[in-house]
């Protein structure tokens, strides 16, 4: 067959050792920027375009690949080991992935968040290299009205999977609704709640409440703690890596963080965070043992970590088929094939093929290279919670203004840090959930955009949002997640065996 | 922010010093770039930053990022902190001057001391392949027709697109703030509405619309330029269409404010050879960019001319009061 | 992050209190908002105002359930939190901002790291900022050198 022939040769191409040692370069350069929040692959492949122009196209997008896939392994690696998410689809991930580390399972955390990633991100590549046409025109087909229904379904699965106490969790949501809230409307252009504060306009970064909340609102109720809190993190309790258990445990979320990921990373304004959502409430609702989700459970760590990097290898989808780049980095990948004045877009697949399926086969090896480089590594990185906690607490802070500051040296970026470190540690105390504040911040303002975009178009017609087969779809998916154990009750007599408390 | 005063002060005394103040030399520049890293100014940036050094124009040149709110910080901050400063530049472009009317920045472009307009692209107007609109007049009986029965899908309001399109409805004497305009947050985004066949037309760039076109996905029934485009020899200008738009989104440098005449010769002089050379020349096509070089008098006459019509089409979108 | 020592009495909760207040201030800053922007006229279905309004509405019907729910659960016993050492690390994240500007990046991340080792109980002090500058300062080069990118000077970092 055509397709791994040139399959074959874009494996060639490759492997060879110059390639490899791009590629090598590539994924460790991902990997230090994607632990450090707020700097991404987006940002690094974009200061090292004027750098890599002097090299052949081949190895620099092999060695963008590296990078884009070393990003995903770092952002998770510093949300397990440090709670300071690195990227923000790597949230999610820090919910029971720093739960693991805690409890002295860092090592089957990290690893089934390395091996999730790599059999997702395999999977993903193959769907880029055999179904690419077919899923882009299902997602070109996605308007805003099917969108909103996306962000109703993720709202309803979201809500339920997060915390026991109704009040509490709406009440978390709708901070961060309001906090989304901030800055300039898209639609409009009039500015919500900036208070006249120029910094304000651009709205709160996703990465900046993330890491605030999680990192820094725990560092200060750690330390608030005091001696009561002194346990010894022990970094290894039990096997470094994973047991037949967690091995149990795992493949099946990773399948079906790969099914959420990919076709949803490839549509246009799908994006890699919702995925991580939808699959981590999935897995909290087919879990067996659901009490342990808030406390580590591997599933929860499992399937958002291939959501995220099939997602990754989503948005390769359009960008390789229609020249669409939808996310920042595919954007700037785009810049980076324009340099070589190549032009994606349709016509890529038949003009450049010998590129395409180049890039396709080193986003194969960029992710065999990490699995290979981060297996071994599991133990080395899991000693860094050995690090006396004054030590590790301080580094985890340096780190986090660190990444702030990087990507925009701004005063406000730093004082917001600040405030909302704050309003973690206060959400702590009174145990307030905290993850569905950075979830009320991700989905309010797309679904908002997106239903007013919807009802822009049809001229203020509300009956364009219940019209199509798709949303129609989505909402059904949705009244079941809502009501789901309700008709089981009815159906059965028995309570559905779902939902454990958060904490 | 004191401190970067002084330090600018006291680098530029060390540097001067060998050659005394006279020399028209520029030994060192910092450039601020009113974006993130990765953006189109911070693009253009590192890309006067690589020639520069390259060809030794000035053997030291720096890049600042100072991201937000349509580079309005980073103007703000550029006035602030660098009045009378000649190692002092940034970069901008024309959708700073939209986000200073409608951001009401405390600063404005009449604060610095324009040098030059380095690169632009123009605006174009695609449809879905099978749209039943096949040309400019199509799109503008429709538009007199109804205007809000034509959705546009462009960049975020207040932004180059809206602007475009609302200068688009006021020519034809529609009302501009009739236009049914839907603001998409990234290209890709809006690209997709549009090959999806959701909205009416797109408004964006050329460059955003050409592989597509060129695949046939898209049909491109306008440009905003002054004269057909050579990447584009077949798509009429909004003017030859009967439609009196013509806007380019560019992009410039400008020094800081306060400086003597001279020191302003001397940025000129220097940005003047860095554009004329070949290293320029490479990168502005590497990068697809268009050559719309415009430096002197000229450029602020121009620059002076987009900022009235600008502040008047905001005011009639409703975007400024 | 709940606590096994947590137990009630029949007196309402203050802290509950506390946030349902903090909670009617959040909706009423968010309704004003909200009530600015519908005065503006959008020529959009549905305009820049109509989620704040929601949200606003939201916000005020949770603070409504958080004193209802403090009231009828009484009071909740929680653990006293240590201020000294949460004063440190505050200390250390304001001291930050407080002397970037001054004095660049390496000594006021430097100070970071030395307050929040203090107030994890680990000193003296300056041997950690000297021990954090250094480390920041390494950091700083790998960031100008290698990522192109500046992080804000100080005397320090004006050096190289």
């Amino acid at each position: 067959m055509d397709t791994f022939a040139a399959l074959a040769q874009g494996l060639m191409i490759a492997l060879q050792p110059m390639n490899l040692v791009f590629a090598f370069v590539g994924v460790m350069l991902g990997t230090a920027v994607g632990v450090l929040p707020g700097i991404g692959p987006a940002l690094t492949v974009a200061l090292l375009l004027p750098v890599t122009f002097k090299l052949d196209p081949a190895g620099s997008l092999i060695m963008f690949a590296g990078i884009y896939y070393g990003g995903m392994y770092g952002g998770s690696t510093a949300s397990i080991l440090l709670n300071t998410p690195g990227e923000s689809s790597s949230i999610v991930t820090a919910l029971e992935g720093n739960k693991m580390a805690r409890a002295g399972r860092g090592g089957p955390a990290l690893a089934t968040a390395a091996i999730g990633s790599f059999v997702a991100g395999t999977i993903a590549t193959i769907g880029l290299a055999l179904v690419a046409p077919t899923v882009v025109d299902i997602a070109i087909s996605f308007g805003p009205e099917d969108y909103f229904a996306l962000m109703v379904l993720a709202f309803t699965t979201v809500s339920a999977a997060f915390g026991s106490s109704v009040t509490r969790g709406l009440t978390s949501l709708f901070i961060g609704l309001a906090l989304g809230l901030i800055g300039i409307d898209l639609q409009s252009g009039q500015a919500r709640l900036s208070f006249s504060v120029p910094d304000l306009l651009d709205g709160v970064e996703v990465t900046t409440l993330a890491v605030a909340l999680f990192a820094i609102g725990e560092t200060l109720s750690v330390v608030a703690a005091g001696n009561r809190a002194e346990e010894t993190i022990e970094p290894v309790k039990g096997s470094v890596f994973m047991n037949k258990e967690d091995w149990r445990r795992s493949w099946k979320p990773w399948l079906r963080g790969t099914g959420l990921g990919f076709p949803i990373g490839a549509m246009p304004a799908g994006g890699a965070e919702i995925p991580t959502f939808l699959s981590y409430a999935l897995e909290k609702r087919l879990c067996k043992k659901p009490d342990e989700f808030g406390n580590g459970a591997i599933e929860g760590v499992a399937g958002p970590e291939a959501a995220n990097n099939a997602a990754a290898a989503g948005v390769l989808v359009p960008l390789l088929t229609l020249g669409l780049p939808t996310s920042a980095t595919a954007a700037i990948m785009l810049a980076g094939f324009q340099q070589y004045g190549l032009n994606p877009g349709p016509l890529l697949f038949t003009t450049n093929p010998e590129l395409v399926w180049g890039l396709i086969a080193s986003l194969f090896i960029a992710n065999a290279m990490l699995l290979i480089l981060n297996l071994p590594l599991v133990g080395m990185w899991v000693k860094l919670l050995a690090i006396p906690r004054p030590w590790l607490y301080g580094g985890i802070l340096v780190f986090a203004t660190l990444g702030t500051l990087g990507a925009n040296p701004s005063l406000v970026e730093l004082g917001m840090l600040l405030v909302f470190g704050l309003l973690g540690y206060v959400l702590r105390r009174y145990d307030y959930p905290i993850a569905p504040v950075v979830v009320g911040l991700i989905l309010g303002p797309l679904a908002e955009q997106q239903l007013r975009r919807a009802l822009a178009i049809s001229v203020g017609d509300p009956v364009v949002l219940f019209q199509s087969p798709i949303a129609l779809t989505l909402y059904a998916l949705s009244a079941l997640a809502l009501f789901g154990p309700l008709i089981y009750f009815l159906l059965t007599g028995r309570r559905a065996p779902v939902g454990g408390d958060e904490d | 922010m004191k401190h970067m005063f002084r330090g600018a002060l006291l680098a530029a005394a060390v540097a001067v010093a060998p050659f005394g103040a006279a020399s028209a030399q520029v030994s060192e520049l910092k450039i601020i770039a009113p974006a993130a890293p990765g953006g189109g100014w911070d693009q253009t940036a590192r890309s006067m930053q690589q020639v520069l050094q390259a060809d030794k124009l000035v053997p030291n040149v720096q890049v600042m990022n100072v991201p937000g709110a349509g580079g309005t910080i980073g103007l703000a901050q550029f006035v602030n902190t660098s009045k009378g400063d000649p190692k002092a530049l940034i970069v901008g472009g024309y959708v700073m001057v939209g986000a200073i009317i409608t951001n009401k920045s405390p600063v404005n472009l009449s604060q610095v001391t324009p040098i030059a307009r380095l690169t632009g692209e123009y605006e174009a107007i695609a449809v879905p392949a099978n749209s039943p609109l096949k040309s400019m007049a199509d799109l503008v009986a429709a538009l007199k027709a109804d205007p809000q029965k034509v959705s546009w899908a462009g960049g975020s309001a207040g932004g180059t697109d809206h602007i475009t399109a609302g200068l688009i409805a006021k020519a034809l004497g529609v009302d501009p703030t009739k236009v049914n305009y839907i603001a998409f947050s990234g290209g890709g985004e809006s690209l997709a509405s549009l090959l999806g066949g959701k909205v009416t037309v797109g408004i964006s760039s050329l460059s955003e619309y050409d592989a597509q076109a060129k695949a046939g996905k898209l049909r491109i029934l306008g440009v905003s330029s002054a004269e057909r485009l050579p990447e584009a020899k077949d798509v009429p200008t909004f003017k030859e269409s009967g439609v009196d738009v013509e806007i380019q989104n560019w992009r410039m440098v400008a020094a800081a404010p306060g400086i003597t005449p001279e020191q302003k010769q001397a940025l000129t002089e220097t940005v003047d050879k860095m554009a004329k050379s070949k290293a320029w020349t490479d990168l502005l096509a590497q990068k697809g960019w268009a050559d719309t070089y415009l430096s002197g008098p000229a450029f602020e006459a121009q620059l002076a001319k987009d900022i009235a019509s600008t502040q008047t089409i905001l005011k009639d979108i409703g975007l400024a009061q | 992050m709940s606590d096994p020592r947590i137990t009630t009495t029949k007196r309402p909760d203050k802290a509950g209190f506390v946030i349902a207040f903090g909670l009617a201030a959040l909706a009423l800053v968010v309704g004003w908002d909200a009530w600015r922007l519908a005065s503006i006229n959008a020529h959009s279905a549905v305009g820049p105002a109509a989620f704040p309004t929601i949200i606003a509405a939201g916000l005020a019907l949770l603070s409504i359930a958080t004193a209802v729910e403090a009231i009828r659960q009484g009071a909740v016993e929680r653990p006293r939190d240590e201020i000294g050492p949460m004063a440190w690390v505050l200390a250390g994240l304001i001291g930050q901002i407080v002397l970037l500007p001054f004095l660049g990046f390496s000594i006021a991340t430097g100070w970071l790291f030395a307050a929040t080792a203090k107030g994890f109980g680990k000193g003296p002090v300056w041997a950690h900022l000297l021990a954090g500058t250094v480390l920041c300062f390494v950091i700083y080069v790998i960031f100008a050198k290698g990522l192109q990118l500046s992080l804000p000077q100080g005397p320090l970092e004006r050096l190289i």
